[in-house]
Order: C-alpha cells, then structure tokens, then sequence
C-alpha cells in the first residue's frame, strides 16, 4: 500500500486489493464487538477478568514501588519540623479523647434505645480490602484498578468503600484484580440523603472527579456548602450512612460536590457485600 | 536509494535488528499498557497513548505493519485501557483505511499537514470514545472532551519524535 497505483502487477493489484478488504472486515468486526459490549456486557466478563489479571498486578507492583518512594519523602519531610508536629498531635489526641467518650456514651445510648425498639440490624463484615492501584486514563469513564479479585471472594456488584466515604463498585472482576465504578463516574448513580435533615437526594458523577447532587424533590435548592452527603441504603446496593460528598458549590437545582475518599489518595479501600444480595441480580451492570 | 548511498558508511554489525518488523506493533502495545502505570486520575485528561503511537506511525511511515493487524492491536488497547470491547478495534482499522485513501490523495507532507491530520483523527478518536461512553449510559458534557482533546494534540509531536526516534534504531541507521 505504499504507493497510490500498484502498476501492472497483478499480485500487487491484488494485494492492495485484500488489505482494503482486511480493513474493512476489522471495522466490521469491531463494529459488531462495541454493538455486543454495549447490548450484552456480561458477554465479556470473562475476557475482560482475564486482561485484568495481566495488568492489575503490573499497576500493583509498580503502586508499591511508588509508595515506597513516596514514604522515603514523606518520612523524611515528617522529621523537619518534628517539635511542633508533636506538640499539635498531642493537641489533637486530648480533644479526640474528649470525642471518643462522648461517641460511646452515645454509642451506648443507641444500642439501648434499639434494643427497646427491638430493630436488627444486618452486620456486614468486609469481603476483602485492597489497593486502589490505578484509573482509567483517557476516557470520559471513571474507573479504577482494585488489587484483589474473585479469588479473595470479590464478586460483579459489591460496593466498595474506604475508610474515609463510599469509593463507588465493582463492574469487572478478574481473579487478583477487580475495575471499580467510581462514584464521580457519570453511570453511577446513587441514593443518598442530606446529612442534615435527612432530605433525599441522588448523587450522579460529573466525570471529572466531582459529583452532581440533586433534590428527589423539586423546590427549594436544600444544599449549603460544606453539607455532607451520605448513603441512603435505598435499592439495597449500598449500605446505608456511608458518607459520600461534600458539597463545594451550589447551581440552579442542585449543587457539586466533591467525593470524600478521593480515591488518589485513599490507602485502603474495603469491599463489602451488597446491603441486600437481592440488589445485584435486579440491578445488573 | 540514492540518499543512503550518499550517507556516511555503516558500522559493521548495523542494521535491521531482529523482529524489526514486530517492533511497531509491540511499541503500540506497550503505549496501550501505559494504562496500568500506578496513577489513580481524579479526570481522564491523559492522552489516548495507544492510539497517539498507532498513528504516529502510520504517519511516519506507510506500511509499519500490514494494515489488518489494527484490529488485534485495537483489541487489546481495548482490553489493557479497559474501554468499551470493539471501539478501537473499529476505530483504528478505520483510521488505517482512511490514511490510505488520505496517501493516494495527498501530493505532498509536511510537518503541518502531519500535525493536522493527527489533530483531525484524535478528534475524531476523542469524540467517537465520548458517544460510546454515553450509548454506555455515562453521558458528560461534551465540553469535558476539550482539554483532553487539547493535551492529546500538543503531545503527539512528542510520539512523532520519539516513534521515529525508535524507528531508526530499528533499522539501524
């Protein structure tokens, strides 16, 4: 294909020929592969757990390295200033002190307040916890690399959390690394209330990192800045009172926030099962 | 070729390296594994470096690789990215297809006629990836695709450089 005119080879003729058809069959394929991914994608799972299980662990292995360089930096900038570094930690810890009591007796109060009222709560424990390792660079798509995968028990639909607010949910699993959908995706919409006055609200992602928040209710624009939002539990896929956002900025009928695990920074992130199983067979990907 | 005549004699023991023909696609490849470099971003921003590698290229040169191996190419940039299954196989083998009919129309190259045709097809590369991220159900603004859209054009000088920068070490000239 070099040149525009082959000449009067016939081979070459030919040749030229069969790579416009080549081409044409490869457009077609792919046409019909983006037609399935995005009709039937469950179709891929087992492709796309297998092209995890080959980078999830690269991003792994290079994440440890990072952080190991990253901690030498930090270690060592954490000696300068060292005196008064510890003179506010030990601040910190005696009003976190005074906190913590507080927290329990309030803590007491609610077990015996729901003990009178005789309300069970569903325990969940952690299915697995890892490593946000790495995102999606380029694409309008919010996603992230988790580093544990069906074989730590990590299934299509859990939600995963760090400690910090909700991270968002797993889509793809592979067998040592899983993609999360992250909660400043655009896709990802979640049922959540208003830490203050509990009003219901949805919490849809921007796609560049920040988080759209809207009243179920329309009216009066409920939203201040600085207002946390948090997990309702409504649909049974995420469990309830997981902090999500802060709200940085209103608009006309609802407000931006700003997820609280940033997940460039969130060390842990913890994989939980779905609030209620039922969740994930009826939500589907 | 006259020009290589004209240059200084080769070393002994200079020239094409082994599997030089392989050595565009797996460059292709390895921009495409770029993707699992340990940088959780907050905004997708970063240029598409499978797809900036591929036509840097196809640009440098016409024939780095027989045209259909777009399509396994496109296939796993798709799988290492993590994108939709099937748009960069479709998208690169069309890229491919149209820098052909682009080679029997054009008279003459230059770097800017280079640079605006890249410009042309990562727009292209950048909207067709924002329509499916929509079909998908994740419909952003599409003032979101200008700055990558931006970043992707000003980078790809530098994937010109450095392509062809591997592509004289290849064949060792």
């Amino acid at each position: 294909m070099a040149t525009a005119r082959p000449g009067w080879s016939r081979r070459a003729q030919y040749s030229l020929f069969f790579s416009f058809l080549a081409l044409i069959a490869g457009i077609l394929v792919g046409l019909f592969l983006l037609a399935l991914s995005l009709l039937a994608p469950a179709r891929f799972e087992s492709v796309r757990g297998a092209a995890l299980d080959i980078t999830g662990p690269i991003s792994s292995a290079l994440h440890e390295v990072t952080e190991t360089a990253k901690g030498l930096v930090t270690g060592a900038g954490n000696y300068w200033d060292a005196a008064n570094q510890n003179g506010g930690l030990r601040r910190e810890r005696d009003a976190m002190r005074r906190q913590i009591i507080q927290a329990k007796a309030i803590a007491q109060e609610n077990r015996q307040l729901k003990a009178t009222l005789q309300l069970r709560e569903a325990q969940h424990d952690a299915v697995a916890i890892g490593r946000l390792v790495g995102s999606s660079f380029s694409s309008p798509r919010r996603f992230a690399i988790l580093s544990v995968g069906s074989s730590d028990g990590v299934r299509i639909g859990m939600p995963v959390r760090s400690p910090d607010g909700l991270v968002g949910r797993i889509v793809d699993g592979g067998a040592l690394a899983s993609r999360v959908l992250l909660v400043s995706d655009r896709a990802n919409i979640v049922p959540a209330r208003l830490l203050r006055g509990g009003i219901p609200v949805i919490s849809q992602g921007r796609g560049d990192g920040t988080i759209d928040v809207r009243p179920l209710e329309v009216g009066r624009n409920p939203f201040k800045r600085g207002d946390i939002i948090i997990t309702s539990g409504t649909g049974g896929l995420y469990p309830p009172l997981v902090p999500i956002a802060r709200i940085v900025k209103l608009d006309d009928d609802g407000a931006v926030a700003i997820p609280l695990a940033d997940p460039a920074n969130t060390s842990f992130a913890i994989v939980e099962p779905p609030y209620e199983p039922a969740a994930i067979a009826a939500d589907g990907p | 070729m006259v020009r290589a005549a004209l240059a200084t004699k080769r070393k002994i023991g200079q020239g094409p390296k082994t599997l030089a023909v392989f050595l565009p696609a797996v460059t292709v490849v390895a921009a495409s594994l770029l993707a699992a470099l340990p940088i959780v971003a907050e905004a997708g921003w970063y240029p598409d470096f499978g797809f900036l590698v591929l036509i840097s290229w196809r640009l440098l040169r016409a024939d780095p690789w027989p045209g259909w191996w777009a399509g396994p190419m496109g296939l796993a940039n798709d799988l290492l990215t993590g994108g939709p299954i099937g748009l960069s196989v479709a998208l690169w083998s069309a890229t491919m297809l149209a820098l052909d009919l682009v080679d029997r129309r054009t008279m003459w190259r230059d770097y800017w006629i280079e640079w605006g045709l890249a410009a042309v097809l990562i727009a292209i590369d950048e909207w067709l990836q924002w329509r499916v991220a929509a079909l998908g159900g994740a419909r952003v603004p599409i003032q979101a695709i200008v700055p990558p859209l931006i970043l992707s054009i000003c980078v790809f000088p530098l994937s010109a450089w450095l392509v062809s920068r591997i592509d004289r070490w290849r064949l060792g000239r």
